[in-house]
């Protein structure tokens, strides 16, 4: 037996010795890792993204519907509310969209509430009177504003409001703050011209999360034409909608996934005869089976980690430096108005482990499978 | 002594009283109920906790290991008897908060599950019937209601398949 550092010495060579072959391997091989991990990199993200900006939304979101439609809510159902067992905390909540043409973007307006937990402000405060608001660091970015800033929206009336930016801030999510504009209640009531009687939806708390679907169940029997949105119906839905993007997107290089396997079954199973004479004098000169495959076994897990490294960090890069700019558009579907969208670096490394075995592995096992074939046949007979 | 400082002192010792009052403690991750030797942390919902004059807490995953517990307190603790006991908290089922085991009713037979099989669910005596018809509870027990017998009975399941091999 050889010492392993001297066959991994002779692997190199030999590697060298074929620079263009394995150089084109490694291209293709980086290629298709770097495409899947972005995928995989990038779903991973945005759901983690999206639940933990949901780790503090309430229990049950109370919507009401008319003809199949959400519509607004009237506010005197929280009297009804509160007396069910197990209720919590009930909030009514003010909020709408607002197709902005001056920078062609949605914004969500909300009223302002003492319980938005997972607000940072930047700089300055809350809004207090109705000529204020604070704006989530999207939208600042957008207009170009700063603090003390005006801030024009026109209402569906032609008639525009004039606020004044007071505060500027971000949230553990970047998702949903980066379009949102905060405002008084009074000032949002206004702007959209809802009844006073009404909000946009309500918020209840559920104490205990094994009352949950008892207490939901109440509400549609109190309120039949209610809809109860529960968090884990939410986590769910979000959850498969990126599963479901990933996916297509998936399918989409399946394409480029078959093609990378044939390359590589060529370029690994097809040993010529060059090779072939190789092993034979290798062993023609006393090296024993096992050492010919731990050759074989270096050159292939050689390119192929190193492919595989290249491909993943390529795929960190094109992801949290460069925000995914080839692959967000398909992924992110509702903010892609957002230019500025930073992904937070989150890693399964549960998918690396998966990707590495279902490429590297058999990679390596394709090199060395042919090259033990000719290894235990006779070398007089390979070299002839 | 005069007169303000009486007072002063007075005071003092009232306040210290007071603060004496045994408060629900929050247990580590690594507590583990003292009867079957569970985790508590995962089981927030249902923690149950005795605590004892010296300041020495007890805690349990749920109210009826509590009881077994309280039923036979020198099986699991030779050195403590009832007499010992401070004050004693069960988390009440609506509020999710701790509250004190003795204001608490406790219902059998009910669909809800706790982390060892079925419960004497803590409720407050205002929700008790509310409880009672969401979820098909059999019966309610007060406090001093519970026998060690109702424990090892059919009612609460578990008990025998898991403590009498």
């Amino acid at each position: 037996m050889k010492g392993n550092g001297r066959i991994i010495e002779y692997a190199l060579s030999t590697l060298a010795r074929r620079k263009f072959k394995n150089f084109s391997i490694a291209v293709v091989f980086s290629a298709l890792i770097a495409v899947l991990s972005s995928i995989l990199f990038l779903t991973h993200a945005y759901k983690t993204e999206t639940l933990k900006l949901l780790d503090n939304s309430p229990e049950i979101i109370l919507q009401n519907m008319s003809g199949g439609r959400h519509e607004l809510i009237p506010t005197e159902y929280i009297k009804t509310l509160s007396g069910i067992a197990g209720v919590g905390q009930i909030t009514p909540r003010y909020w709408g969209y607002y197709y902005d043409s001056l920078t062609s973007a949605n914004y969500t307006l909300m009223a302002v509430d003492e319980n938005m937990r997972d607000i940072q402000l930047i700089d300055g405060r809350m809004p207090q009177t109705d000529t204020e608001c604070a704006v989530g660091r999207g939208v600042a970015d957008l207009r170009q504003a700063g603090l003390k800033d005006d801030f024009f929206l026109i209402t569906g009336a032609e008639l525009s409001v004039n606020l004044k930016i007071v505060g500027i801030f971000t949230a553990n999510s970047a998702i949903l703050t980066n379009d949102l504009v905060v405002m008084t209640k009074d000032s949002l009531i206004k702007f959209f011209n809802m009844p006073a009687d009404k909000a946009t939806d309500i918020t209840v708390e559920v104490n205990n999360p094994a009352e949950v679907s008892m207490v939901a169940r109440k509400i549609r029997r109190a309120f039949p034409n209610s809809r109860p949105i529960l968090k884990n119906e939410l986590i769910r839905t979000y959850d498969n909608i990126f599963n479901w993007r990933g996916g297509i997107v998936l399918t989409m290089f399946f394409g480029a996934i078959a093609a990378f396997m044939i390359f590589v079954w060529d370029k690994a199973t097809g040993i010529n005869a060059q090779e072939r004479r190789e092993i034979g004098i290798l062993k023609a000169i006393g090296w024993e089976t096992a050492d010919v495959l731990t050759l074989k076994f270096w050159e292939g897990a050689v390119v192929a980690t190193g492919s595989f490294l290249t491909g993943l960090i390529l795929a960190y890069v094109h992801v949290f430096y460069f925000n995914a700019q080839f692959l967000a558009p398909v992924l992110k579907g509702w903010s892609v108005l957002f230019p500025r969208f930073q992904p937070m670096p989150y890693i399964d490394i549960y998918q690396i482990f998966v990707l590495f075995f279902l490429t590297v592995v058999p990679y390596v096992a394709a090199s060395v499978v042919p090259s033990w074939k000719a290894a235990i046949s006779d070398p007089d007979a390979v070299m002839r | 002594m005069s007169k303000k400082s009486l007072i002063c002192a007075l005071l003092l010792l009232a306040i210290s009283v007071t603060a004496y009052a045994a408060e629900p403690h929050k247990p580590s991750p690594s507590d583990k109920c003292a009867v079957c030797g569970m985790l508590v942390g995962p089981h927030s919902k249902w923690l149950a906790q005795i605590i004892f004059k010296d300041g020495t807490v007890a805690f349990f995953d749920g109210p009826k290991d509590m009881f077994k517990f309280y039923c036979d307190i020198p099986k699991y603790n030779p050195n403590k008897t009832q007499a010992d006991i401070e004050d004693i908290y069960v988390t009440e089922y609506y509020t999710a908060k701790p509250v004190k085991a003795q204001t608490a009713l406790y219902v059998v037979g009910s669909d809800v599950m706790g982390p060892m099989g079925k419960e004497f669910v803590p409720v407050t005596p205002d929700k008790a019937n509310n409880f009672m018809v969401d979820h098909k509870g059999q019966k309610t027990f007060k406090f001093d209601e519970i026998k060690a017998a109702d424990l090892q009975s059919g009612e609460t399941g578990m008990s025998h398949a898991v403590h009498k091999h």
